[in-house]
């Protein structure tokens, strides 16, 4: 036979171009790295490819050298609502149904470091995560559940120190000791300044948290996971893989600076790091950047000089995407998800979170649970996918798509090593900034059909049947809350609290005292998480990080769309008409912190000739109507992620009536239920936007709603 | 549409919405809001016992964080009893729209009950921009917001606009030894009653002081004559803050006793007659169908080339005033 070679190839496939009329052999990835329609060995030998095995260095392949093959990943969904009591049935009902390991989502108050009882957060109490208040609610959250056997896994930040200290109590009360208990704490401060917004101190002392939490569960629980690295929320606030991979790889060196300056030995902590990555819908991409991800960990390690290979392992978590899921037609999710979760296994995750089929409208209900536990069981337990370790090993696209990751994330790094290491880009607003235009960007291609949403932008069915989802009474929480803080503080020891809680301040102006170590003693004595959090705000201060927008990104990528420019005539009409333009208070109430949307709504209506005031992160209903009133706009729209509508919507349109502003309208946007509209219609609400509305047609219903009154 | 004596004496009573409404009608771009306007301000009283200052500096050197850590210090120290805040935010010159940020970094000092923050788009004019700031100023003052901060981005001519708006303007720096603060503009140095070298923390700190230094130096050149003092401060750290508030003070003090205060005052009147004079003819020349069957002639032979530009524009003045 005949030997051919890449360029026959080449003429015959832009022969068969030429006929169809497209142009060019290779397409751009939203990473800015070119897809190429083939790969072949010329593209191993431009890479100088070398050949590696799994489970050792540079782990391309795996952080195991036998992988899946008899110990398959863990099964681990992230849950949390309502009370302890409830959120501990439903944990129960999960692992008597195949879940392996525990994830534990806490409520926004707790988040915050706030109490049930506080006054800036009766929207948030149990709806977007279970309230934690005190060891007593924690011990009726592990309630029956072995924490010697299990390996629990908790995403908190900001309050940190309360909630891991409740949980080590809770258990030592158990009478499980504190080596034994298996899991993760996530403890990553510097995403939080950067996309997640459960932040509360001031970045320095936060460093010193997390430090304090590496230094104390390192020597005293050496199989607890001390800090769970994350690049997952950035994904879901915009970022793109390359993105991703660079900051959280630029997190976790700084993260190990910080902790070796201290004087800790790398191998004794190192070991004990792990990762959190976001799996979206670029299929090859994702599986590329779990191995970019390992291979960039270990070459970054090495000047840290670690002795033992495990400090130069990264061990990974993953979640689908929520952000790719679906309000519209929403059983096409557990095929995005399918798909995901397919690029996450073949990447190489040591545990999986697998999204629910209703993630657009509410937490999991029990039906669509258990939908996204199975599609893992069946990856796992139906397909051939574990049978065999890193099966993309050796392809020339992957091999290729890996190396060309590396090097993105490398030049990202280089930015951010000029800024001075991650912390400083971060205060300067830099990381930030790149995934908010990207997030611009990405809404753009959606709103202008570029990027197909089946079901969305395209394809789209006559109606959805309305699923049935959780709602959650935040009211009835919200009691049970209040009267158990206040059984709580009856009967505990006074004196004893108060004592541990001013050794606590004491501690935060020493830094040679362990505040992990402090706060476990006031949280036995029955401490709350909002006391021991404000023993400390009382010496670090609360932070409220500064913010950014990014201008005519997305006017640029829409400007030839019709309906952008339709929108854009008529609100140089009403300039024209009413003497200024529309003028919209975008909002957050509460401590819901997904600012995604608001960001994209804000630099969107901008764009469109919108004047748009920005509101802070974390107003009560009544800043909100003040600044509305101020700055005079004629709307207030609210951008609502986390469930607290129905409490915070009400109370905002009552204070606007209470100030006699009648004539500025509310609307809501965000991730609002269907079967709640009628009811925030009935309260006054002029127009709600939920997930995947273009910005033009948010604008266009804006303009009727205004130009119909005045 | 609204009844300007209630409106007025909503704002005498400082009430919130009316002060509020009172702007956007200032700002307004309608001819009938701009009589209205006019008409409002002409019942308004003008108080004279207030304080002007205006904060200006490059995008991002800290005007708003400074203004809340200036405002709430005064506010706390009792030295002023109701403070009013107006900001211009550039508006984008392709679509139009804006976004209104200042008042993010101003948090602490919105939520104070004696206080009111107004960010306003610039609307892509030089004078609107001004001439609202202007007439804003004269209603919050009517209301009792006897000390009031203007914030405005600096670029270039902006700046001699804002210093002639203010009884004290204060140019912020940022801290940076390299070749950029000599390519500052020295009008613009010389328009400052005094300059604060922000951000003097951290890192940047050491950096600040040098920069105060230079400046320092670099007036010193100059022999005679008033030279603005030169400060540094974090208002980050809230740190040389009340510093700055107590040499404002010094500042406004020595004006109110060599007769300073009110003389720029009239002064600032007069220029500001002067430029809307220009703009009310620039206006008119642009409405007025006369005027335009009188130039047109004139614009097309210029564009021909057929006559030079100034004897045209001598020609078309000529005409005009005959
Ligand atoms: C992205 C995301 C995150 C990111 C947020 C990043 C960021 N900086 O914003 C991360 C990963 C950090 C995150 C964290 C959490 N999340 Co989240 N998250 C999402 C997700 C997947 C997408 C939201 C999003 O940004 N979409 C993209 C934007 C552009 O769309 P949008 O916000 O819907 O806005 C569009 C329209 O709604 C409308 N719109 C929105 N606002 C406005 C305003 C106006 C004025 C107008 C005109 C229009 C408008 O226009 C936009 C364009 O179309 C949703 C699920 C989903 N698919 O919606 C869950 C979701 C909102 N998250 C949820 C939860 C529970 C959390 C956590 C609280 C979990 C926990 N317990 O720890 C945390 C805490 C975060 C916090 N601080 O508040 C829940 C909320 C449950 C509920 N409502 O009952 C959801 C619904 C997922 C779920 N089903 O469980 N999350
Ligand atoms: N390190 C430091 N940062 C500061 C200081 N003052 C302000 N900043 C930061 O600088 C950034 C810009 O602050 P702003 O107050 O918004 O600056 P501005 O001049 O009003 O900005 P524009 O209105 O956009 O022109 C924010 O991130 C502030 O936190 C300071 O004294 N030190
Ligand atoms: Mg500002």
């Amino acid at each position: 036979m005949k030997t051919f070679w890449r360029s026959d190839w080449e003429s015959l496939a832009k022969d068969e171009l030429r006929r169809e009329g497209a142009e060019s052999l290779s397409r751009e990835s939203q990473e800015g790295i070119p897809i190429q329609a083939l790969y072949s060995q010329d593209d191993l030998d431009a890479i100088g490819f070398v050949e590696s095995f799994p489970g050792l260095p540079p782990y391309t392949r795996g952080p195991r050298a036998s992988m899946y093959f008899n110990r398959p990943w863990t099964i681990r969904q992230y849950a949390g609502f309502s009370t302890a009591r409830e959120s501990n049935t439903f944990y129960r009902q999960c692992l008597a149904a195949g879940q392996k390991g525990l994830s534990v989502a806490f409520d926004l108050a707790t988040h915050r470091g706030y109490d049930s009882d506080h006054p800036r957060v009766p929207g948030d109490v149990g709806k977007a995560g279970v309230a934690i208040d005190s060891v007593e609610d924690m011990k009726i959250l592990f309630d029956g559940i072995p924490l010697d056997k299990m390996s629990v896994s908790m995403t908190m930040n900001g309050a940190v120190l309360p909630v891991l200290a409740s949980f080590i109590v809770a258990a030592e009360e158990q009478g499980v000791p504190q080596e034994k208990l298996t899991g993760t704490i996530q403890n990553d401060i510097l995403k939080e300044y950067m996309v997640r917004n459960t932040y509360i101190f001031p970045p320095e002392p936060s460093m010193r948290i997390v430090a304090d939490v590496i230094a104390y569960t390192s020597q005293h629980m050496r199989k607890f996971n001390n800090i769970s690295i994350s690049g997952y929320h950035m994904q879901e606030a915009g970022a793109d893989s390359a993105i991703e991979l660079a900051y959280t790889i630029g997190d976790g060196i700084e993260y190990v600076r910080l902790v070796t300056e201290r004087g800790l030995d790398i191998d004794h902590f190192a070991p004990r790091l792990s990762f959190f990555f976001g799996i979206g819908m670029n299929f090859l991409m994702e599986i590329a950047k779990l191995r970019a991800a390992r291979t960039l960990w270990y070459e970054k390690m090495q000047v840290f000089h670690p002795k033992d290979p495990r400090s130069s392992i990264l061990r990974t978590h993953c979640q689908t995407s929520g952000y790719s899921l679906a309000e519209q037609d929403p059983y096409n999710n557990v095929v995005r998800t399918t798909i995901e979760a397919m690029a996450a296994v073949l990447g190489g995750t040591q545990s999986l979170h697998t999204n629910a089929l209703d993630e657009a409208l509410a937490l999991p209900s029990e039906f669509s649970a258990r939908i996204a536990r199975n599609t893992q069981l069946i990856l796992m337990e139906e397909s051939d996918l574990s049978f065999c370790v890193d099966p993309f090993g050796g392809s020339y696209m992957m091999e290729t798509l890996t190396r060309q990751l590396i090097d993105k994330a490398k030049m990202l790094l280089k930015e951010i090593d000029e800024a001075g290491g991650m912390t400083k880009a971060i205060l300067a607003g830099i990381p930030k900034l790149h995934i908010e235009e990207a997030a611009a960007r990405k809404q753009a291609k959606i709103d202008n059909g570029t990027n197909t949403i089946v079901g969305v932008n395209k394809y789209t069915a006559p109606t959805d049947k309305a699923l049935k989802i959780l709602d959650i009474n935040n009211k009835e929480v919200l009691q049970a809350q209040k009267a158990s803080l206040e059984t709580l503080r009856r009967t505990r020891d006074e004196k004893k609290v108060q004592n541990a809680l001013m050794q606590l301040s004491a501690g935060a102006s020493d830094p040679h005292a362990n505040l992990l170590q402090l706060t476990m003693e006031a949280m036995r004595a029955r401490a709350t998480v909002g006391e021991a959090t404000e023993a400390l705000v009382k010496v670090f201060g609360r932070y409220q990080a500064s913010s950014y927008s990014v201008k005519s990104v997305y006017g640029k990528f829409m400007k030839d769309n019709p309906q952008f420019k339709e929108a854009h005539r008529r609100v140089d009409a009403f300039n024209r008409k009413h003497g200024r333009r529309p003028r919209i208070l975008v909002a957050k109430l509460g401590q819901d912190g997904h600012d995604r949307g608001a960001k994209v709504i804000a630099s969107g209506l901008a764009d469109l000739g919108f004047d748009v005031d920005i509101g802070p992160l974390f107003q009560i209903p009544e800043e909100a109507v003040r600044q509305a009133i101020e700055n005079d706009v004629h709307v207030i729209g609210v951008s609502s992620q986390a469930g607290s509508h129905k409490t915070l919507i009400p109370q905002l349109i009552d204070c606007l009536k209470k100030e006699g502003a009648h004539q500025i309208k509310t609307v809501v946007g965000g991730v609002i239920p269907p079967h709640d509209y009628e009811f925030l219609l009935s309260q006054g609400v002029g127009a709600i936007f939920g997930p995947g509305t273009p910005i033009p047609e948010c604008a266009l219903a804006i303009l009727n709603l205004l130009e119909n009154q005045t | 549409m609204m009844d300007i004596q209630t409106l007025a004496q909503q704002i005498l009573a400082s009430d919130r919405k009316a002060l509020a409404q009172a702007i956007t009608l200032i700002e307004s771009s309608l001819p009938i809001h701009r009589l209205k306007a006019e008409e409002l301000l002409g019942v308004l009283p003008h108080s004279q016992d207030t304080v002007r200052i205006g904060i200006s500096g490059i995008p991002g050197v800290g005007k708003s964080t400074f203004i809340s850590q200036l405002g709430s210090w005064l506010l706390s120290k009792k030295k002023a009893r109701k403070i009013a805040v107006l900001t211009v935010d550039p508006s984008s010159p392709l679509e139009g729209g804006s976004i209104l940020a200042d008042k993010l970094r101003m948090q602490e000092l919105a939520r104070h009950p004696d206080v009111f923050i107004r960010p306003s788009p610039n609307l892509g004019t030089l004078g609107g921009l001004a001439r609202g700031t202007r007439e804003s100023i004269q209603v919050l003052e009517a209301a009792g917001f006897e000390t009031i901060f203007v914030e405005t981005v600096g670029v270039g001519q902006s700046e001699v606009h804002v210093a002639s708006l203010v009884d004290a303007f204060v140019l912020l720096q940022m801290p940076s030894t390299g070749d950029e603060w000599q390519t500052l503009k020295k009008g613009i140095l010389e328009l400052a009653d005094l300059i604060v070298v922000n951000k003097a923390d951290g890192e940047l700190k050491q950096e600040a002081l040098r920069m105060k230094k230079m400046l320092e130096l670099s007036f010193s050149y100059h022999e005679e004559g008033f030279h603005p003092a030169v400060l540094t401060c974090s208002s980050l750290e809230n740190e040389g803050v009340g510093n700055i508030g107590e040499q404002v003070e010094h500042f406004i003090a020595r004006q109110k006793s060599n007769h300073q205060f009110l003389e720029r005052r009239k002064m600032q009147n007069q220029f500001w007659f002067e430029e809307e004079l220009v703009w009310c003819l620039k206006e008119e020349m642009g409405h007025n169908p006369h005027v335009k069957k009188l130039i047109d002639p004139l614009r097309n032979k210029v564009r021909k080339g057929s006559l030079g530009i100034s004897a045209a524009a001598r020609r078309a003045v000529e005409l005009l005033l005959h």
